[in-house]
């Protein structure tokens, strides 16, 4: 094995070409896949301060259908108010609103800030790491009172390193008392992310209690146990039915629901519409739509790479011959060709895994992603890995079998078929 | 050391049948410096495929170093080859990707020997062809002669029983033949037996005796 070895890394040494194309193919491959699943494990699993996952639904949309055509946008705070935070046999609901970029100023200098009006729940629900102080409370929330919490990058921009609590921003003509800091969330953490949390009814204006349609409220709803999930979604189903639509007769009903982030946006995206027309459920079809899309993308280069070796040992007859001549098994010789792929692979897989390291710290540092903090996730890399070695032993086997298999004297005089 | 006898070989495809050898006896003493001579097409190189195992005999019976190969595996025909025979071609057969001294290995990667004592016997074997100075470098870097050295000491590594040499001077100019002829001889000093097909009838007078086919009979 270890004379395999060897020579495996001295064919591919010598024959640079084929070497960089196919460590360029399988390193791609597996960088693509590790910021795509990063990316992907950043935005739905359960990272903090979205530890409660397995427990917590939400609503995050609602649409309100015409006969010819739908309003998407987020729940009013009305609807919110009245039909989730009375869901019966929960363990909290919060409702929030999506945060919205307003300027700040601080010493003659503009900031763009993202500040997001919560009610006090929404700390109960999500466990946010604080470094300073604590939360607001459903107190504070309900008597209006002008309170915040920020995060380090705020803290640093108003305070530079001196700590931030029971100190004054203001955010948009509106001050604040700073009763906590919390580690920075970021921007793909849609629901818990923010620079600025505020208590919603410090809202400039109180016209979203008004609000009848939709708006761009939210609300998590954590149930006691997952297995409540059924019963809460219909109840929600239930809930909405009945709320009448109201205003003008160009609504003919409401549609929302208690679900996953992944739901929800499944359901927004092409695969919504798609999933109601052929009957299945959106986030399976959206689910299915993305695994396809990971076979076809793993599946291109592993054919080429197939391909490439193919032609690669099929130029080999000679030697082939000359290794029948003096003694070389057929297994020995697919032995040979499997070692030289799989150190290929493993080769490109090492590749692959320092360049989305350094990618995904590219990204990290770049500040195009808000607070990014990707990192690889080493259990879709190791699967990554395998599948790179199936690939390997696979595009090996087969021509090195069929090669394997030559008449000695046709492989001495090069012929491979 | 090598007995033919009657040995025949016949290429079938669906409409053509061809008669590549015909009832051919040889027999070659151990230590013996054979040279086989014929025009082109004659059988020659079939002849040699046979005695190195690398073709079967459609009939008769082949017998080398005291041992009757008839109905051998594949992997027991392996074997043999990589014990009891060297071989030598016209085109040297190297492989490019590898040096001089891991080309000269390869017979040593099918037996059990630790990779230290192989690239000692490949160095001994490099050494007697005179390429020890060459020994890191590719084929590509080498003369078509120095080549053929380093097929020889491929050949000779193993310390086979029987060396055939297909035409081993053909792609080399005659000095360079010369050269390749003195490393043959003086291999077949030390015991080694030797089958050679040349065309070359100045060489062939060096050897011990000439076997001459025609249309893949025997005519000598």
């Amino acid at each position: 094995m270890k004379a395999q070895l060897q020579l495996a890394l001295r064919v591919l040494a010598r024959r640079k070409f084929f070497t960089f194309i196919s460590l360029f193919g399988i390193s791609f491959t597996l960088v693509v896949l590790m910021l795509v699943t990063a990316i992907v494990d950043h935005v739905f699993a359960t990272h903090p301060p979205e530890t409660r996952l397995e427990r917590t639904l939400g609503v995050y949309r609602m649409e309100l259908i015409g006969k010819d055509f739908r309003r998407r946008s987020g729940p009013n705070w009305s609807f919110l108010d009245q039909q989730i935070r009375t869901l019966p046999g929960v363990e909290r609901v919060s409702i929030f609103r999506v945060q919205h970029g307003v300027d700040a100023y601080h010493q003659g200098r503009k900031m763009k800030l993202y500040i997001k009006r919560t009610d006090g729940e929404f700390w109960k629900i999500l466990d946010f790491r604080f470094v300073e102080g604590a939360p607001y409370t459903s107190a504070d929330h309900d008597a209006g009172r002008f309170v915040a919490v920020i995060n380090e990058s705020t803290r640093e921009r108003f305070f530079g390193d001196a700590p931030a609590l029971g100190r004054s921003i203001t955010i948009d003509g509106q001050t604040f008392r700073v009763v906590g800091v919390v580690e920075d969330v970021p921007i793909t953490r849609v629901i818990p992310f923010g620079d600025v949390w505020a208590p919603i009814t410090t809202a400039k204006s109180q016209a979203y209690r008004f609000e009848q349609y939709t708006d761009d409220f939210m609300a998590l709803v954590m149930a006691k146990s997952p297995a409540d999930f059924p019963r809460l979604k219909a109840e929600v189903q239930r809930r909405t039915s009945l709320t009448p639509v109201g205003g003008p007769d160009d609504f003919e009903r409401r549609n929302t629901a208690l679900e996953t982030p992944f739901e929800a946006l499944a359901s927004q995206l092409p695969s919504g519409e798609l999933g109601e027309r052929l009957g299945i459920a959106p986030p399976l079809l959206l689910g299915g739509m993305l695994a396809l899309m990971a076979i076809l993308f793993m599946i291109l280069p592993a054919m080429n790479l197939v391909n490439l070796n193919l032609s690669r040992i099929l130029e080999r007859a000679s030697e082939v011959g000359v290794r029948k001549a003096y003694g070389a098994s057929k297994r020995q010789l697919v032995m040979q060709f499997v070692v030289e792929n799989v150190v290929l692979t493993l080769i490109g897989a090492a590749i692959g895994l320092a360049l989305s390291v350094a990618a995904l710290h590219l990204i990290n540092t770049s500040g195009a992603i808000p607070y990014a903090d990707f990192g690889v996730n080493l259990r879709i890399f190791g699967w990554g890995v395998l599948m790179a070695i199936v690939f390997g032993v696979v595009s090996g086997v087969f021509p090195a079998w069929r090669i394997a298999r030559l008449h000695p004297v046709l492989a001495l005089k090069g012929e491979s078929r | 050391m090598i007995q033919l006898e009657n040995v025949e070989k016949v290429y079938r495809t669906d409409r053509i049948e061809t008669v590549a050898l015909e009832d051919v006896n040889l027999h070659v003493e151990r230590g013996q410096f054979v040279s086989i001579m014929g025009p082109s097409g004659c059988g020659k190189s079939t002849l040699l495929n046979v005695i190195g195992l690398l073709d079967a005999p459609s009939g008769g019976t082949l017998t080398l170093a005291g041992e009757e190969i008839a109905n051998y595996s594949d992997r027991k025909l392996a074997s043999f080859r990589n014990a009891k025979l060297g071989f030598i071609f016209q085109s040297f057969h190297l492989v490019p990707d590898l040096t001089v001294a891991d080309n000269v290995e390869i017979p040593l990667l099918y037996r059990r020997v630790s990779g230290s004592e192989r690239r000692r016997m490949a160095l001994e074997a490099i050494d007697r062809v005179g390429l020890s100075s060459r020994a890191r470098h590719f084929p590509g870097q080498l003369s078509g002669g120095q080549q053929q050295r380093v097929a020889i000491a491929r050949a000779i590594v193993g310390r086979p029983e029987i060396l055939l040499a297909d035409e081993p001077t053909g792609n080399l100019d005659s000095q360079m033949g010369d050269e390749v002829m003195n490393i043959l001889e003086s291999l077949n000093e030390e015991s080694t037996t030797i089958v050679m097909v040349t065309h070359d009838a100045r060489l062939a007078e060096r050897t011990d005796r000439t076997v001459r086919l025609f249309d893949g009979r025997r005519v000598d």
